[in-house]
């Protein structure tokens, strides 16, 4: 697509970067077909070409954010299908992480939500805090309909409403230290242990350690690790999100340079494309652009370094399983088949819901932030998964979990649980 | 940007009035269908046909014919342009607004109303896409034969609209081929009902005129489309030739001998490079020509027509035959080829023509095209339905040098003069719209193209349906 | 009096002479469907049958072009010599409608003549790939091409076939052709009941089995195709058409799919080939010149209900084609017009044209379906762009 950036914004090494993108769009269209907004709202705006269009018009122009192209950027999941379906390569993601931090930069929200912004991006990456406002949000649950009743509020209550209602269980799995492999030592890898998702669930991290021991692999949860940034960088939060992503890479070039690491081992897709970006966020960053490049390298959903350790095929079991692929990891990870081939050589028989590249409409924080949508996506997924009537659906984040999780009343377990099971570990806690 | 088109002035009388007309839209309509945001119109400036693009004055998104009908009979009243969109992959620009025009968006049009297994029919919104349609069908055992490679995402509305095509066409036939009935919106904002589940009009065969009108008759709505029984099998074959001439040759020669596969599709090198490099389909990339035959039905039959095909390819040369193993690898075959626009903008802008010419000439004017493209001192990639004559060559070029686009869009037009003389025509499945508008006299006597007029005139005498498009802006008679 | 152009600028000129006198023309090609539609009130005839001659046949290209009053049979049997066929399967009416003469094809075009085919692989219409013709000015007209793929401008093709002569002359004609299968094959299913029969086709029509023919013949027709015997009962019949190879293997799997309905046998090439000639020519109501013919199009799925309602009220009687879709209905005297297009949009739509009737009876009632205002509106405005004076075959079709 033809472009209008003069000399002196291309500059700019964002720009740059952004500029090179757009010339790849060639406005095909074919975008359109597989966002979730745009099958959802029916409105160009709200699809991959339309923000592509209302970015390159702000960029161009080198025009400050305004509510109008604001709205429609926040309607974007980041679930990057069209990323998949674009036959130009066009890089939609670099460009919308751009847009995003362009907003953050040039345009003051609402106080309410820029509230509401400061809370999630200061509470949910900490898991400590993450526990205390659970608990909180157990207690005021019954306001959610109050909130439900004005506009401006409605992220508060869907916040509540996702809330957990069950007492949550405390593990301190999570300790840093070294986890020694129970059997012959096959490899030595680090383990992200997360932010949210060891507070929601802590038996998905137990289950990957489990698994992993036991096949021989020694498991460090190095010291420093902390949350991979992928929540702030969502809202455009720049800076907090790179200061994640270099306190993850010192963690971890720590642990690459006192014992060496085969991998990263991520269970939550959703880092697992950040953390696989990391490379991508700091390459400007003269002192970290090499390590972080090389941590990105050696990042591994669970189940993609498991597809390479050969395991067993083992007999089958009269359990169907719905394989629900997180849009991180089919669309930002392009891992597709790993974790089917998986869980059918562990003897499940596995099932693909139809509609399958479309977002559940949890998407970080989107759910909280733009309930509505999110809603009629989670309605559409959830009758989409039924319709394959599994015995129950396993999948690799747990946005996703908790999102479909409030949707029906089929279990919904991480695929890994379903391994660490079917390979000598406990049943999963949500099966019994 | 290339300014060679012209559109026709805006009406000032409409222009002037904008924010009126944006009121009465607004209550008209509900509030998330009606788009005039002077940001969030930008977005709507083009479609696919890049090269050109002009500013709408509004957008709406009706979400029922009646709610089409309240906006054209507005429209009407005021003689506000109408420009019909479905979700904008026009090629041809045929849904690139004008200043003083309304965009009628289908894009929320998207419900399946009925499948009828019994009559092999699907009814369905202007705005349902054409994938969708196989999809729905599916599961009873049938499809929708029309695949234009932008299936995944072009709508039936727009399908209708540009009467469009397909790699299996050459089987199945086109859009106006499998399309059984509509409703549609005419300019004053009356509903009428054409064709329906039943076979021929009862009168004069309107709904044939309706098909391939590019938004110039009325808005349609809801379609009935004719269902098939899907194939056994099908099986995609790829034949590898040394040169573009060998493949043309051995094309006509299968059509000649009486087999009339599914499809035949034509990739020249550059263009099985650019294909091989998204899809990793397992093209060859070691010849100068590739064809794709598919046949299908049961294993017996498949085996038979490839034999025969198989024996004629030898005839011309062929270096490879590789048959497709396994389901996947004939959908990654399928996915290159009709990505393959879409792909060619990984290393270069381009335009894309739609000639078709006679089969005996695909060889002559296969050459003759490269000449044209080297005179200008551009590249181009051959992609296209062979087995029925239809040529997509891309013309590459870089968009942000305005000589190079100008040059592109001067060797484009000559490569479809040659068509026509070659005893084809301009457009074979992409419509005329915008980008060929300036060409029809090649094609058509004055006579010819007086009568076209005359006889769109009777569905909209005023011209304010998609007004810039499809006939010369000089010669048009008085409104 | 009849002028009989030899050129199409002999045509034109004489078309501009009558428009400039106000003559009214009546439009003919071989006269064999010449009774078709209502009576044309027109003080002279221009007549095709002098501009003959194919001008054009590519069998590698699969197109022909042809003067537009070539017979019929002269295109058939160069055809035939190619081994090509036109796929729509044109039908002749001379049987039915008692005329004599040749057909034109022309003729076939202007009245979008299609036989059993029709319902897989298109109407008249659908082959037709460009024309030659004169308007009603007296202007030489060229729509459409010789390419089977072709979107440049309206599509004035598709608008003139089937007009039956009222928008303009034609002068040549564009079509595709199609191979002739190597072999066909009939399955006949016998004793079904119409509405089981129309259930048996759908099926059919469902399997991935290219049936190109689809028929139901009840009781009262079976022994009406003369060349062939069909078994006791009432019959389906399901065509199959293609390579020999190919077509033994399908007549296999719907056979077995088939024997859930009812008994099944089979027809070879020979007896196919005549029993769908016949079908085609509504063999059964030949020789019935003062019994009223319908040909009336509806969804397959009710042309049975159609015939079954008005079975309770009127002397019918009827068969099938197209999957159930086309019914040919003969009355047995009053025409019944008002009851039957009562039932036919009662029941969802479609359309009923009077094929024959005598002619008292056709000077009373509309041949042509009535079409809705807006739609009948357009027609005509569409009529008045074509032929502003309305000089061609005044009165033969509704409201045009």
């Amino acid at each position: 697509m033809q472009t209008s950036f003069t000399a002196e914004q291309l500059a700019d090494p964002q720009v740059a970067e952004s500029e090179k993108i757009l010339r790849r769009c060639v406005h095909c269209g074919f975008c359109t077909a597989t966002c979730p907004t745009y099958v959802t709202l029916g409105n160009e705006l709200d699809s991959p070409r339309g923000r592509i269009y209302l970015i390159k018009d702000m960029l161009e122009n080198g025009r400050a954010a305004d509510a109008e192209v604001v709205t429609h950027i926040d309607r974007c999941l980041s679930c990057l299908a069209c990323v998949t379906t674009c036959p130009s390569g066009v890089d939609y993601m670099h460009l919308v992480d751009h847009a995003r931090v362009h907003i953050e930069k040039t345009y003051r929200r609402p106080l309410i939500d820029r509230m509401i912004r400061n809370v999630l991006a200061g509470v949910l990456p900490y898991p400590k805090r993450f526990r205390t406002a659970l608990a909180l949000a157990k207690v005021s649950r019954p306001l959610a309909p109050f909130f439900d009743r004005l506009s401006p509020l409605k992220p508060l209550a869907a916040m509540l409403q996702l809330a957990p209602t069950g007492a949550l269980r405390r593990s301190d799995s999570m300790q840093p230290g070294s986890r020694a492999p129970e059997a012959e030592r096959r490899g030595r890898v680090a383990i992200l242990s997360g932010c949210a998702q060891p507070v929601l669930d802590p038996g998905i991290n137990e289950a990957t350690i489990r698994l992993l021991t036991r096949l021989g692999i020694e498991v460090v949860v190095p010291e420093g690790e902390g949350c991979c940034g992928a929540l702030v960088h969502h809202m455009g939060k720049e800076d907090p999100a790179l200061g994640f992503a270099r306190s993850n890479v010192d963690a971890w070039t720590r642990e690459i340079e006192a014992g060496g690491l085969d991998a990263i081992i991520i269970t939550t897709s959703g880092c697992g494309t950040t953390v696989k970006d990391y490379g991508h966020m700091l390459r400007l960053d003269p002192h970290y652009a090499k390590k972080a490049a090389h941590v990105s390298a050696l990042a591994k959903d669970v189940t993609e370094y498991l597809a390479t350790l050969d395991l067993p095929k083992l007999n089958s079991r009269e359990l169907t399983v719905t394989y629900h692929s997180a849009c991180s990891m089919q669309h930002g990870q392009k891992i597709t088949m790993a974790p089917k081939n998986l869980l059918k050589n562990a003897g499940f028989v596995v099932r693909d819901p139809p509609e399958g590249h479309l977002c559940c409409g949890s998407a970080g924080t989107y759910n909280i932030m733009q309930p509505e949508i999110s809603q009629q996506l989670k309605a559409r997924k959830v009758k989409n998964i039924e319709a394959t009537r599994p015995d129950l659906i396993a999948t690799g984040n747990i946005g996703c979990m908790t999102q479909i999780g409030t949707g029906t009343s089929i279990p919904i377990v991480h695929t890994i649980e379903l391994l660490d099971w079917a390979y000598g570990g406990p049943k999963p806690a949500k099966l019994h | 940007m290339s300014e060679a088109i012209r559109f026709l002035k805006p009406r000032t009388a409409v222009v002037a009035r904008r924010a009126t007309i944006i009121g009465d839209l607004v209550d008209l309509l509900p509030p998330e269908c009606v788009v005039h945001e002077a940001r969030e119109l930008v977005p709507f400036e083009t479609d696919a046909f890049v090269a050109y693009r002009r500013l709408p004055l509004a957008v709406v998104l009706p979400k029922t014919t009646e709610q089409v009908a309240a906006v054209m009979r507005y429209c009407h009243r005021y003689g506000i342009p109408v420009i019909a969109r479905g979700a904008g992959t026009s090629l041809s620009g045929g849904a690139i607004p004008q200043e003083d025009a309304v965009v009628l968006g289908l894009s929320k049009m998207t419900r399946i109303l009925e499948v009828d297994p019994a009559n092999r029919t699907a009814t369905v919104q202007a705005g349902v896409t054409n994938l969708r349609i196989s999809d729905a069908v599916s599961p009873e055992g049938f499809f929708y034969a029309p695949d234009p490679s932008s299936q995944l995402a072009c709508t039936i509305g727009g399908n209708i609209g540009m009467n469009s095509g397909g790699a299996h066409c050459l089987k199945y036939g086109v859009t106006t081929n499998n399309l059984l009935g509509v409703t549609m919106v005419l300019v004053d904002g009356t509903v009428i009902e054409l064709g329906g589940k039943h076979l021929d009009p009862a009168g004069y065969d309107l709904l044939g005129l309706v098909c391939g009108s590019e938004g110039q008759l009325g808005i349609v709505t809801e379609a009935t489309v004719r269902l098939i029984a899907k194939p056994e099998g099908a099986r995609p074959v790829l034949f590898g030739f040394d040169t573009s001439q060998e493949a043309g040759a051995c094309v006509a020669d299968v059509i000649g001998s009486g087999i009339i596969p599914v499809a035949i599709e034509f990739m020249d090198k550059p263009a099985i490079e650019i294909c091989e490099a998204f899809a990793q389909a397992g093209y060859p990339l070691d010849v100068g020509a590739l064809l794709i035959v598919e046949v299908e039905g049961s294993e017996a039959e498949m085996e038979a027509t490839l034999k025969k095909i198989v024996e004629i390819a030898g005839r011309h040369g062929v270096r490879t035959v590789r048959e497709s193993q396994s389901a996947t690898e004939a959908a990654l075959i399928w996915k290159g080829r009709k990505s393959a626009f879409g792909a060619t903008g990984r290393i270069s802008d381009y335009i894309c023509m739609d000639g078709t010419v006679p089969l005996g000439k695909l060889s002559y004017v296969l050459e003759k095209t490269s000449e044209i493209v080297e005179r200008f001192g551009l590249r181009v990639a051959n992609v296209f339905h062979a087995g029925d004559g239809n040529m997509h060559p891309l013309i590459l070029f870089n968009a942000n040098d305005p000589e190079d686009a100008a040059r592109a869009e001067e060797a484009g037009n000559e490569i479809l003069k040659l068509c026509v003389d070659a005893g084809g025509c301009l457009t074979g499945e992409h419509g005329v719209g915008i980008e060929k508008r300036d060409l029809m006299r090649h094609q058509y006597s004055d006579a010819d193209l007086n009568q076209q007029m005359a006889v769109r005139a009777a569905f909209d005498p005023d011209w304010i349906l998609n007004p810039s498009k499809v006939f010369p802006l000089e010669g048009r008679p008085a409104a | 009096m009849t002028l009989t152009p030899h050129t199409e600028n002999d045509a034109a000129y004489g078309i501009r002479n009558a428009a400039s006198r106000g003559t009214m023309l009546s439009i003919m090609g071989g006269g064999t469907r010449s009774g078709f539609g209502n009576s044309v009130l027109a003080e002279e005839t221009l007549s095709s049958s002098a501009l003959t001659g194919i001008v054009d046949y590519e069998p590698a290209e699969m197109v022909m072009t042809a003067k537009a009053g070539t017979p019929v049979a002269e295109i058939e049997a160069l055809l035939a010599v190619n081994r090509q066929m036109m796929g729509f399967e044109p039908m002749d009416h001379r049987a039915v409608m008692g005329t004599a003469g040749e057909p034109t094809i022309g003729g076939v075009f202007a009245a979008n003549v299609s036989g059993p085919r029709r319902f897989v692989a298109g109407a008249a219409r659908d082959s037709l790939l460009g024309i030659r013709f004169v308007n009603g000015r007296g202007e030489i007209i060229r729509a459409g091409g010789r390419v089977m793929k072709n979107v440049t401008g309206l599509d004035l093709v598709k608008l003139l076939a089937g007009s039956h002569g009222t928008l303009g002359f034609l002068t040549e004609v564009t079509f595709r052709v199609l191979p002739v299968p190597a072999t066909v094959e009939t399955i006949v299913l016998s004793g079904l009941d119409d509405q089981a029969a129309t259930q048996a086709m759908a099926v059919a029509m469902a399997m991935p089995v290219e049936v190109s023919g689809a028929a139901h013949l009840p009781q009262t027709v079976r022994g009406r195709f003369p060349s062939v015997e069909l078994p006791d009962g009432e019959a389906t019949v399901l065509r199959l058409e293609g390579l020999e190879a190919s077509v033994s293997v399908r007549a296999e799997k719907l056979c077995d799919m088939m024997r859930s309905f009812g008994s099944v046998s089979r027809l070879g090439p020979d007896l196919s080939r005549n029993l769908w000639k016949e079908i085609r020519d509504v063999a059964p109501y030949k020789g019935f010149p003062n019994k009223p013919l319908w040909r009336v199009s509806v969804a397959p799925s009710i042309g049975h209900q159609l015939v079954a309602a008005l079975r309770l009220e009127a002397g019918v009687d009827a068969f099938y084609d197209w999957q159930g879709g086309l019914v040919w209905m003969q009355m047995e005297a009053d025409p019944e017009e008002q009851r039957l297009r009562r039932y036919i949009k009662a029941l969802g739509g479609g359309h009923a044209t009077l094929v024959r009737a005598p002619d008292a009876v056709r000077e009373r009632l509309e041949a042509f379906h009535p079409e809705c205002d807006a739609v009948a509106a357009l027609s005509a405005r569409v009529k008045q762009k074509l032929d502003p004076d309305g000089i061609f075959n005044p009165g033969k079709m509704a409201g045009v």
